[in-house]
Order: structure tokens, then sequence, then C-alpha cells
């Protein structure tokens, strides 16, 4: 995308009561840069749909434009990974292309989320939380289960969640 | 050509949506306000409804709610295209009671063959709460290489497009697969295969069956030439007979042959349609098999003549033909130079040139005989 470029993305936005389905604008920077832009604490939806998570199919209402605050999403679902993974490491030797993947099972609120991270060396939740870059964690081929409605599920290509949302991390396959 | 209703508050995809559906032959009506959705729905009564879920003031599922309790339109096959593409999405669309479901972005052939699916589904429907017999078309004459399997599979695949009920296409060449070769399909059998079984049911024919793409189904002729008398008279009743009971339209290729088989089948379908190209030889010689059929007692219910230019020059007008034949020749078919690259291809003329001679006319041919059968229907 050329400098100064704006770009739609559509989006499922996910806080601990709702879903919000819409799209952003975002920059060369992508979705990412608009998530830790210091400028701004909201993120901008344009034709927001809004569903209760006990029912996420029914539409309960709608806006042209709805803001969020952005320490209030718990995650965001994507349907092609290159709309979430930060501009410049999408190619060549990324982390996101030379990592390996590794089975992740983190819980926020009212979710629990599945997935595979792209991680390249000792595989420790302190490599993986604290010393990465960016707010929120990368989950490849992922699943996000409702905790209460474990039949209602979302998969996505991509979901982003939210590292300060995250209660329980699980790294590694199922050992149990 | 379907008449299918597309609502959807993006105009920009409305119109994308409406351009794909447009381009696979189908009749559209674009609307942007869901509130009028339902007025314009119990107005228009359209053939399927493709509706979108996210719209301001009134979700899609609302309004297929509401469809479903409106008596007249409860019977409407209503696709949901959105881009909520969760299964949850799927489920509570279906749970509204839509008939399908498809999640954006859709490319044109997954919408165009989702639609064909709902549309035929439809028709199998009312098909069966209601007793229609089909109508048997059978394109016959007894000089070869005047395009008959080409005419008879143009026009097998432009019912199907034009009515979405379901159509056959019977090749009963006593040579090779030549039907088969036209729609480039690779049938794993034959009529040949049923003549084992002296008394089949329709679920054995079926299985006999090659699906186009389209959705038209082809009973094969075999790979092998079989003799004339292969066929009985009591064989092609039986296969007439199923398809009539089964199909909306069934489409007979005769071979050059005269028989009593072959007679019975002129016998008992619903239209023959002669076929004849613009030489003296081939007018000579259905001049003798008018006669012919005449000293035999065959009395066709319809017939009709299609005159089918297959050279660049034609050596007799469509007026000296008229006048050695005795009667008016209906459906002319101008030479079509696109026809030489559409036979190898395996892409006939009605799927890809449509503003071509050849498939002009087949589509004005089809047209006159799905609104016959769409009266009967309704009737």
């Amino acid at each position: 995308m050329p400098l100064g470029a704006r770009n739609r993305i559509n989006l499922d936005l996910f806080t601990d009561a709702y879903r919000v389905t819409g799209n952003t604008t975002v920059g060369v920077g992508g979705i990412n840069a608009e998530l830790v832009n210091p400028n701004s604490s909201y993120l901008e939806i344009k034709d927001a749909y809004v569903s209760r998570i006990n029912q996420p199919g029914e539409i309960v209402t709608s806006y042209t434009t709805a803001s969020f605050r952005k320490d209030n999403i718990n995650f965001i679902v994507l349907q092609d990974r290159r709309v979430g993974i930060p501009v410049g490491t999408q190619h060549a030797r990324s982390i996101f292309t030379r990592g390996r993947p590794v089975p992740i099972f983190l819980t926020v609120p009212s979710f629990e989320i599945i997935g595979e991270i792209a991680h390249e060396g000792k595989v420790t939740p302190l490599n993986t939380l604290v010393k990465s870059t960016g707010s929120y964690l990368l989950i490849f081929a992922a699943k996000a289960s409702a905790s209460l409605y474990p039949q209602i599920a979302y998969s996505g290509d991509l979901i982003m969640v939210s590292k300060n949302r995250i209660g329980l991390f699980c790294l590694g396959a199922d050992n149990i | 050509m379907a008449r299918i209703f597309v609502i959807d508050d993006d105009e920009q995809l409305l119109r994308m949506v409406g351009l794909m559906l447009e381009r696979g032959g189908h009749n559209i009506t674009l609307i942007s306000n869901p509130h009028n959705g339902l007025e314009q729905l119990k107005a228009n009564k359209p053939d399927l409804l493709v509706l979108d879920v996210m719209m301001p003031g009134m979700s899609g599922h609302d309004l297929t709610r509401q469809i479903r309790e409106t008596s007249e339109l409860e019977t409407l096959p209503i696709l949901i295209l959105t881009a909520r593409s969760q299964d949850i999405d799927r489920d509570t669309a279906l749970k509204s009671g839509a008939d399908g479901y498809l999640s954006k972005p859709v490319t044109s052939q997954e919408l165009i063959e989702q639609v064909d699916s709902l549309l035929t589904q439809k028709a199998q429907v009312s098909r069966q709460s209601g007793s229609v017999q089909g109508m048997v078309l059978a394109l016959f004459g007894l000089r070869g290489g005047v395009g008959k399997t080409t005419l008879a599979t143009n026009l097998a695949l432009a019912l199907r497009r034009v009515s979405q009920q379901e159509v056959c296409l019977v090749d009963l060449s006593l040579s090779i697969s030549q039907a088969a070769f036209h729609l480039q399909l690779k049938s794993q059998s034959s009529w040949a295969d049923l003549l084992a079984n002296n008394n089949f049911d329709w679920p054995t024919l079926n299985d006999h069956l090659a699906i186009h793409p389209t959705g038209l189904r082809l009973l094969a002729a075999p790979p092998l030439p079989q003799a004339p008398s292969t066929i009985s008279t009591e064989f092609v009743r039986q296969v007439i007979t199923l398809l009539r009971e089964n199909m909306i339209f069934t489409v007979l290729d005769l071979p050059p042959v005269f028989n009593p088989a072959f007679m019975a089948v002129l016998e008992i379908s619903d239209v023959g349609l002669h076929v004849i190209t613009p030489d003296v030889i081939t007018v000579r010689t259905a001049v003798q098999t008018n006669r012919a059929l005449a000293n035999a007692n065959i009395n066709i219910k319809q017939k009709s003549f299609i005159l089918n230019q297959t050279s660049p020059t034609a050596q007799l007008s469509q007026a000296t033909v008229e006048r050695a034949l005795s009667g008016r020749i209906p459906f002319h078919v101008d030479y079509d130079p696109n026809q030489i690259q559409a036979l190898p291809q395996g892409n006939p003329l009605v799927l890809t040139a449509v503003d071509s001679p050849l498939p002009a006319v087949i589509k004005r041919m089809a047209d006159v005989i799905w609104k016959r059968m769409a009266a009967k229907m309704k009737s």
C-alpha cells in the first residue's frame, strides 16, 4: 500500500459481552498501528452491527459509526492473516515466516481461545507474553469459544488477542 | 432465466451481485432498502431472493422471518449472502428460514451454482407437489451431418438455463456418444448398459445419467457403434416414460435411421423437430421422410422444421425450401463460424457466445417452449 493510502478491512471484534461486526479504515501500518496509536484510546468501527455473546447470530442494533475503548477489546477475529500481521514483518525473514507453530490455549473474559502462535527460540510464557513486541498476541488458525456457551465458537485465520486481557495462558500440546 | 431479487444496503455490492447473476442468465431486480423489500416481494413474487444480513434498521434474519410468515412467500427460496462468515452465522440464517447461505467475498461461480441449486430444489418440490408430465422433444432427420446433435445439445442447455428445471438430453446415436463430446463429459455409462435390464426403474436410469456443471443430465450413447436393431420399441418407450415422469424437459437426439423404435419415439414425443440444411439432397430427403412417415401412419403431435445452415453459403433460399416442403420454417439458424471452435473445446455456444447466430435462435426456441410448459405447470 503506498504511503498515505488508507484501506478498509472487515473485522469481528469482541468485548466481554458483545460481538461487533464492521469495518475500520487503516493506514500503511495496518490494524496493528491503529490499535497501538497513542493519539487515540478509541478504535473507530464503521457500519457496526452489534450482537450479544449468547445470541451471536442475531443483530441487536446497528450504527454507521461506533467507537471502542481499545483497552476494552478482548480479541479481534480476522479471516485473512495478512490483514493482521504487523506491516514490515509479513515477508522475508520475520518471525511469522521463520517461526515454528506452537499450540496455545488461553482465556480472556468470557472466552477460551485455541490456535497456534509463530515462535522462534525457547518457548516460555515469559518470552511469548513479556518479551514479544506489540500489545496483541497473534494466534493463527484460531478458534474462540464462549466459556458459558461452548457451542458458540468463532474461527478465524487469525485472532488478535489483547495481551492485557489474557487470564490463563498455556503453551504447547495438551499434556493431560 | 429466473427472476431474482437482491436486497443489500451496500449499493456497490448490490450492483456487483446483480451483474454476476445477470451474467448467469437471470433477470435481476435490485433493492437497497430492506424496509421496502417485503412489499416489493409480495407484489412481484420472484423466483428467488438473495439477501444481505447486515442492513441498517432491519437485519436479513428479521426480513427472512417476515417472509416466512407471509403466506404467499413462504416457499420463496432465500439465499443469505453476508460478510458474517462464522458457523453460528450460517446456523442463524438457516434457523431464521433461509434456504442457503454464502459468505462474502463470493465468486461469480459460487453464487451462480448456489442460486441454480436452490432454483432446482424449488422446481423439484413444486414438481413433487404437482403431477406435471414433462415435455419430450425429438430432433430428427434422415440425413446425417445437418448439425442435429449441436442443436439438440444447445437446446437442452438453453432449456435448462431458461427454466432452471430438470432437463435431460438423450443421445440415441448408434455410433459414438457425440453429445458427451459436445459437453466435454466423460460418461461412465450409456443407454446400452440399460439394455440388459428388461424392467429398469427410475433410480436405475438415474444412475446412468451424467451431470453437466449446468445441471443438465445426459443419457449418453455407447462408446462403440451399435446395430439399429439394438434398440427396441419397448426400450425407448420405457426410457421416455421414466424421463417424462421425472424431468420437465427431455430432448432426444435421434440417429438418421428409419426403424420401428425411432418411429415409436416420434409418435410418443410431444414435439418433433425436423432438422434440415438448405441443400438439395437434404431437402429431397426431408420430403421423402415426410412421405415415409405419412405412409407408416406416424402421427407426430406437433412438428416443426429447423433450417440449419452449416456452411457459409446456402445452396437454397429459405423460401425455396419452404416451397419444397409445403410448409413454413419457423426457425432458421444462420451459419455460425463460432461453432467450429465450440465443438472441440466442449463449450456449447449457448453458454459462451449468447449473441452468436446459433444461440440467438436456440434461445428464442427455448423461450417459446418454456413459456408453453410454464403455462401447463401453472394450470
